[in-house]
């Protein structure tokens, strides 16, 4: 991919294996299987989006990836293998602790929540350095400048004031300058940029762009529009239910989409050329416990393709061509 | 159906900085909707648009400015003809989960206002059955699938259509949908777009549909018009694909490029592109171009004069007017 060989100052790209995770919520009305038996490899070096409608387990995932799902859910198998670190799952909680900030850096949904309203932004970027036994606070600070000057905005004026004075595109800015300011490898940001209006979005995904440029990150990208990991992601995963529907290199996957899902959410975005009449809307709603009780596909009552076969058990997900891979009987059919 | 002259607010805030401070919110706006028009209006957020939506259904007042419903002047009646005036004006909010009451179903709150205008056509409960099942139905619902659900059992899409249901209880001639499908999924929003066309072509509604995506107004818009909204003033206006397919404005350019463009399919437009630099509300500077600095194409004087709104048909506030190719074009298949 498009990684120079500027990247100098930083080390070798971090890559991050998952095998057969599962993460489930206890609720009242019964177990939700949010994460089921996933098996996703996020390459190092490269921007993977993750793309889902809501409730497909997409957040729950990203938690998991960190190890830190929070109750009423509870992982129940698996593994989170991060590239020169091990299993999140099976390291100490210190160790854990020290992951998550200094090797990967997360922006979370609600990113406009997760900053202290009592305190100075400038007063939580030494807090985090102190959590994470920074020596040299005063070169943590320039550091948060500089990237904060980065991000377009008036560093000076930010560091010095409180959450509550700040655009929501400015503290998505924010959020994504704590991800980075202790040199994180991997950065995670969901739903980061779905509470802005499109130029304030597209100014937040540009610089994302030029920041996985110059440094080599790993960036996964979470969201429910499959246009803005059209534009920038290299590989897009497609989440359905708690399950993997469909992933593969972008151009790939949105010339040639394999699952009737990824098909319906590709020809569902309104577009700004071409015949406004050609887009259609997805038909039925999301999976709910019922969806989830039955044995066959969980595509299976919104699907227009489906045979008889597709009832039997859950479709596999397996690779079908280098690099791309798919659940779902009728495309094991046609070859 | 709808007709506004120099549209005005300014809201008078008090800021821990700046002791007292006016914000001009709305900077004299102008347009008409005929019945089943439409007008779209985009724009980032804090642009105003909101505000011009919430004056017309009545919940604010203008500072300045004419608005006459069914060509009357609201300001030229007596207060309980306005209040008649504004009930034709319906507005739909960005969030549907906050518009419906969680503990009533979705009969329950259709109920109310129907009972309402039971009364004044003096019609039973009959007609409020059968009014209750048929504005469902043309929103796309399935009555006897949805009338007994709760919101909490529908889906964000579906949730939307409720709304939109129970405001065409009132029998609206304008509905103002304001970000109306920001909060549903993508995959699901397309048929909400749908349906708001439907509605100006079946019941000759008027539709004011504000957005700051560009892409959506296209959906609901066509043969409508496309007005953009940067900081109160309109930048540039016309017909909605005319704008969309050979905007002028280095605003409405900059809009068009945020539109991701789709890997694979399409290839971005030679002239794309995207300001990094947010919008500054705070600044004070009234003369010249309020979008000088974050034009990559503004001059010395961009800063000194500021650009009014010409052209016929299509028109643009801008100095340095002109068609730039900023839209993904989609790719030819090999
Ligand atoms: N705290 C919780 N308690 C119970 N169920 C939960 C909880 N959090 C998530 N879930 C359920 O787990 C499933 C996956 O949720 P998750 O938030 O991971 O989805 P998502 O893809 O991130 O959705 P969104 O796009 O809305 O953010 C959903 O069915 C959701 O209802
Ligand atoms: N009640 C109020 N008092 C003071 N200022 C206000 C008030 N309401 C809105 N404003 C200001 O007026 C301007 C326009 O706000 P408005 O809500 O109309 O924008 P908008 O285009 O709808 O934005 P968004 O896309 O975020 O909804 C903003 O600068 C806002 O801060
Ligand atoms: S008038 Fe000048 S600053 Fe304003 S948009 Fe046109 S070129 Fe840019
Ligand atoms: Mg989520
Ligand atoms: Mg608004």
């Amino acid at each position: 991919m498009s990684v120079e060989n500027k990247v100098e100052d930083f080390s070798t790209p971090i890559g991050v294996h998952v095998r057969n995770l599962s993460v489930v919520y206890e609720t009242n009305q019964g177990q939700i299987p949010a994460v089921n038996h996933v098996d996703l490899d996020i390459a190092a070096g490269e921007i993977t989006g993750i793309i889902g409608e809501s409730g497909s387990g997409k957040s729950t995932l990203a938690m998991a990836l960190m190890n830190s799902v929070s109750k009423p859910g509870r992982i129940t198998n698996g593994s989170v293998i991060v590239d020169g670190i091990g299993d999140m799952l099976k390291i100490s909680n210190e160790r854990q602790r020290r992951v998550r900030g200094k090797q990967i850096g997360f922006v979370f949904q609600a990113a406009q929540n997760s900053l202290n309203p009592l305190s100075r932004i400038g007063h939580q970027v030494l807090d985090l350095g102190r959590s994470h036994q920074v020596g040299d606070l005063r070169s943590l600070l320039r550091h948060a400048r500089d990237l904060l000057i980065r991000l377009g905005m008036d560093a000076d004026r930010v560091l010095m004031s409180y959450q509550h004075e700040l655009s929501g595109g400015m503290r998505q800015r924010v959020g994504i300058m704590f991800a980075l300011v202790l040199d994180a490898r991997v950065v995670i940001l969901d739903e980061s940029t779905t509470a802005l209006d499109m130029l304030s979005q597209a100014s937040v995904l540009e610089i994302v762009r030029e920041l996985h440029q110059e440094r080599g990150l790993t960036i996964v990208l979470i969201t429910h529009d499959m246009g803005v990991v059209a534009d920038l992601a290299d590989r897009i995963v497609v989440m359905y239910g708690g399950e993997l529907a469909e992933e593969g290199p972008t151009e790939d996957l949105l010339r040639q989409p394999q699952h009737p899902y990824t098909r319906g959410l590709i020809r569902a975005i309104p577009r700004i050329s071409g015949n406004p009449d050609e887009a259609i809307a997805l038909n039925g709603s999301p999976p709910d416990l019922q969806t989830f009780a039955q044995s066959g596909c969980l595509f299976y009552d919104r699907c227009p393709d489906r045979i008889a076969e597709c009832q039997a058990g859950r479709p596999i997900y397996k690779e079908i061509s280098d690099g791309k891979k798919v659940a779902c009987y009728k495309v094991d059919r046609r070859d | 159906m709808i007709e506004v002259e120099n549209l005005t607010k300014v809201y008078s805030s008090k800021s821990g900085i700046f002791e007292r401070q006016s914000v001009r919110a709305v900077r004299g706006i102008s347009f008409h909707i005929p019945a089943g028009g439409a007008v779209s209006f985009i724009g980032e957020s804090g642009c105003g648009k909101t505000t011009v939506g919430r004056i017309l259904a009545g919940l604010e007042s203008a500072s300045e400015g004419v608005i006459r419903i069914g060509g009357q002047d609201v300001s030229r009646v007596s207060s309980k003809e306005r209040q008649a005036l504004f009930r034709t004006v319906q507005l739909i909010h960005q969030d549907p989960y906050q518009a419906l009451n969680p503990a009533r179903s979705v009969g329950q709150s259709l109920l109310d206002p129907l009972k309402v205008m039971a009364k004044t056509k003096r019609v039973g409960d009959s007609w409020i059955r059968d009014r209750a099942n048929e504005v469902l139905t043309m929103v796309g619902l399935d009555p006897n699938s949805v009338i007994h659900k709760y919101p909490h059992m529908l889906s964000g899409g579906q949730r939307q259509r409720i709304v939109i249901a129970r405001a065409l209880t009132v029998e609206p001639h304008v509905l103002v949908a304001d970000e109306a499908v920001s909060m549903i999924d993508v995959s699901l929003r397309l048929g909400v777009l749908r349906l708001l066309r439907n509605l100006r072509e079946k019941l000759n509604i008027a539709l004011l549909f504000i957005t700051h995506d560009v892409a959506a107004a296209r959906y609901v818009g066509r043969d409508g018009e496309v007005h953009v909204i940067y900081r109160g003033l309109i930048l540039e206006k016309g017909e909605t694909d005319d704008v969309i397919q050979h905007p002028q404005h280095p605003y409405t350019q900059a809009l068009l490029s945020a539109v991701p463009v789709l890997k694979g399919l399409e290839i971005p437009g030679p002239d794309r592109y995207i300001p990094l630099k947010e919008m500054e509300t705070r600044e004070d500077v009234e003369t010249g171009c309020l979008f000088v600095s974050r034009c990559p194409f503004a001059r010395d004087i961009c800063r000194e004069k500021s650009p009014l709104l010409t052209g016929e048909g299509h028109e643009m506030a801008c100095h340095f007017a002109q068609v730039r190719n900023v839209v993904a074009m989609p790719v030819v298949a090999d």
